[in-house]
């Protein structure tokens, strides 16, 4: 839904009837529905083919996710990070800014909340907490410049950057946790954030925290944002069709590095509120790989900041079931890493290639490739 | 100093660029074919574990190797159909792919062979060193030339095969053609897609020789995740080079050095690992940024010319 041609869809599809609008969002939602249910079918192959019993792990995945309080709690809690990561990729890929350094944008974010939660003393909670959250989001815009920078003024390929990025941020934080600013123990972290700095825990079962609010505040805001303001209207356009955009007055290149600095911010908060929230420090190694995971949160939503919530919910469900999966049963949780890829996978292939679709399509004169070079699903 | 630099030095860099080398070499071709290959990490993830689970079940290094590269180029054609014909962005693609090895090989590591993170097994033979005869009897020249195995000689011996492969032949010509101006050359009449795919599915074969040669030669093990961006790290390579083969194995070799020496400086000067690590990440940096002023400074005098 993002070439312009689609556009006219869209009109077409409203002159119709309500009952094939009902149909065109049924359809939205099959196919990311479609590519879940493989996915969990793949999946089960893997689980058979180890000799294991994929009912079983599954069974144990779900209960593992959603029974009983703690898990619940857990759930939400794996969802929370998914929630900032998903939007900060989809933000960025729904104006054809491939930010895939969401990661490493995240990691000086939670270094930057833990430094200012500590080092910055006597202050008052109501100050603290925001300046050190505002830290995180100007070091996870910082490092988002530097893609954006080099996108917008030599042009150069913004994810070949961000892949290099990636290990830079997490050899460079890992260094700081580790030499200069490590607290004493065996372990690689820096001190303990001040109680002024901390993101409230609702409960002791799980380190479940008011970052999660914080969290879908932020996707309510970003969808009135992309829908109901100007700037919201030229980020997305500029992904919808940059020559278009050029020709309506809007400075196409100034556009790319104000959205990557946005999706940084956004990182820079998934960040905090793992030091702020959940671990209360910055621990060399903590992110089990948010970022990346927020590329199949943004594409399984299509981008769209409210559907992020579901998306997220259900990878979060996965990876916090995952734990007990591999608790109860043989099966590693490595698996929701295999389900992941697939979902991946299958979202950003265009199927419709060679199909009926589209004879169709290119009957009633549509294009019936996507353009290349987008990563539009 | 001398515990540091020493004939012992040069060897170890040999040894440490050789994965590294295969994957260049695969690299290359989907280089020279317009394809940013970034899935080649989990190329040779998949074929270091297929290289150990085979190499322990078999007890034979010849099946070994072949499964892994099979395995591989499996992998590689899972890749380059996505990308090639359902049109999946190569990135998105690319990182789905490397997500997949890695859990998948995790997920078998457990499941398979029954271990969380490292299997090693002393069913597993061993590559034997070859010793070259006139070489042998030269004194710095043996240490550095002989002795290493098969599976190294290889990977630098390939080198001049492959360049000779892509400036001097007719299918070369074509890759070459493709990377350039792929609509052109689909005008000739010459199959893209296939081209593509063939390019893509060979870069799956080096990259096979290569995690087989980690998994059974390198080390003698298979660990979670254990090519560590090393298929990234060729890819930045190639990038650095600008697409030219003998500087891009020399690059290799470069970046196979500040590993070497990452690993001894650690253990005598004390350099925190991660300062070290981080160099060839920030090499690459510095490279595509100085390529990529020249380029946009290229295009400004054009401008000012037209």
């Amino acid at each position: 839904m993002s070439d312009p041609q689609n556009t006219t869809i869209a009109a077409a599809a409203l002159r119709r009837s309500t009952g094939s609008i009902l149909r065109t969002i049924g359809l939205e939602i099959a196919r990311p529905a479609a590519a879940v249910a493989l996915a969990l079918v793949i999946g089960a192959v893997v689980i058979r083919v180890m000799g294991d019993d994929p009912f079983l792990a599954y069974s144990t995945l779900f209960s593992g996710a959603f029974s009983g309080t703690a898990n619940i709690v857990a759930t939400l809690q794996n969802t929370t990070p998914l929630l900032f990561t998903g939007l900060a990729v989809g933000f960025a890929f729904r104006s054809n800014v491939a930010n895939i350094g969401v990661e490493g944008q995240m990691l000086f974010g939670a270094l930057a909340a833990a430094i200012v939660g500590y080092y910055v003393r006597g202050l008052p909670g109501f100050i603290h907490l925001p300046l050190a959250v505002a830290a995180a989001m100007l070091a996870g815009a910082i490092w988002a410049f530097i893609p954006a920078i080099l996108k917008s003024k030599l042009r150069i390929n913004e994810l070949v950057v961000c892949l290099m990025l990636n290990p830079i941020a997490l050899l460079l934080t890992g260094w700081i946790s580790s030499y200069p600013l490590k607290a004493p123990g065996p372990t690689n972290k820096t001190y303990d954030i001040l109680p002024t700095a901390q993101f409230h825990q609702f409960s002791d079962l799980a380190q479940f925290n008011t970052g999660f609010i914080l969290a879908v505040v932020l996707l309510v805001l970003f969808w009135l944002i992309e829908n109901r303001t100007k700037k919201g209207y030229e980020w997305k356009l500029i992904g919808q069709n940059p020559v278009f955009a050029r020709y309506g007055g809007i400075n196409v290149q100034s556009s790319i590095v104000q959205v990557f600095l946005v999706s940084g911010m956004i990182a820079g908060l998934a960040g905090a509120e793992q030091a702020l929230g959940v671990y209360r420090a910055f621990y060399n190694g903590f992110s089990p790989g948010y970022g990346f995971d927020g590329i199949a949160v943004a594409m399984l939503a299509k981008f769209n900041p409210l559907a992020t919530a579901y998306s997220a919910l259900l990878l979060g469900a996965l990876n916090s079931g995952g734990i007990v999966m591999q608790m109860m049963t043989s099966v590693t949780r490595d698996l929701i890493k295999v389900l992941e890829a697939v979902i991946i996978l299958l979202l950003a292939a265009d199927f419709a290639i060679g199909s009926r679709r589209r004879v169709r399509r290119e009957r009633r004169g549509l294009p019936s490739r996507k353009p290349e070079g987008r990563i539009h699903p | 100093m001398s515990d540091i630099f020493n004939l012992g030095l040069i060897t170890t860099i040999i040894r440490i660029s050789t994965p590294l080398a295969f994957a260049a070499l695969g690299g290359l071709l989907t280089f020279k074919a317009g394809i940013l290959n970034i899935a080649m990490d989990g190329f040779m993830l998949v074929a270091a574990f297929v290289a150990i689970t085979i190499a322990n079940l078999t007890g034979s290094l010849v099946w070994a190797v072949f499964a892994a590269v099979a395995g591989a180029m499996l992998l590689a054609f899972l890749f380059g159909y996505f990308n090639l014909k359902f049109r999946a962005d190569i990135f998105i693609a690319g990182i789905a792919i490397g997500m997949l090895a890695s859990g998948l090989t995790a997920v078998l590591l457990k499941g398979l062979l029954g271990e969380a993170g490292v299997f090693a097994s002393n069913k597993i033979p061993s590559f034997p060193q070859i010793r070259i005869p006139f070489v042998e009897s030269v004194p710095v020249l043996s240490q550095i030339v002989s002795g290493h195995t098969v599976l190294v000689y290889l990977a630098y011996l390939l080198t001049p095969v492959i360049s000779f492969v892509i400036y001097r032949t007719k299918w070369g010509l074509r890759v070459r053609a493709v990377g350039e101006n792929p609509d052109a050359t689909a005008s000739m009449g010459i199959n893209v897609f296939r081209l593509k795919m063939q390019t893509v599915v060979l870069s799956g074969f080096f990259c096979g020789l290569g995690g087989a040669y980690l998994s059974l030669d390198y080390v003698s093990l298979f660990s979670r995740d254990m090519t560590s961006d090393r298929g990234l790290i060729a890819l930045a390579a190639i990038f650095f080079a600008q697409g030219d083969q003998l500087r891009t194995v020399a690059v290799t070799l470069l970046f196979g050095a500040a590993q070497a020496l990452s690993v001894r400086l650690q253990q005598s000067a004390g350099i925190a690992p991660q300062l070290l690590q981080v160099i060839p990440y920030v090499v690459t940096m510095i490279a595509l940024i100085i390529v990529g002023v020249q380029v946009w400074s290229r295009r400004k005098r054009v401008a000012a010319f037209e």
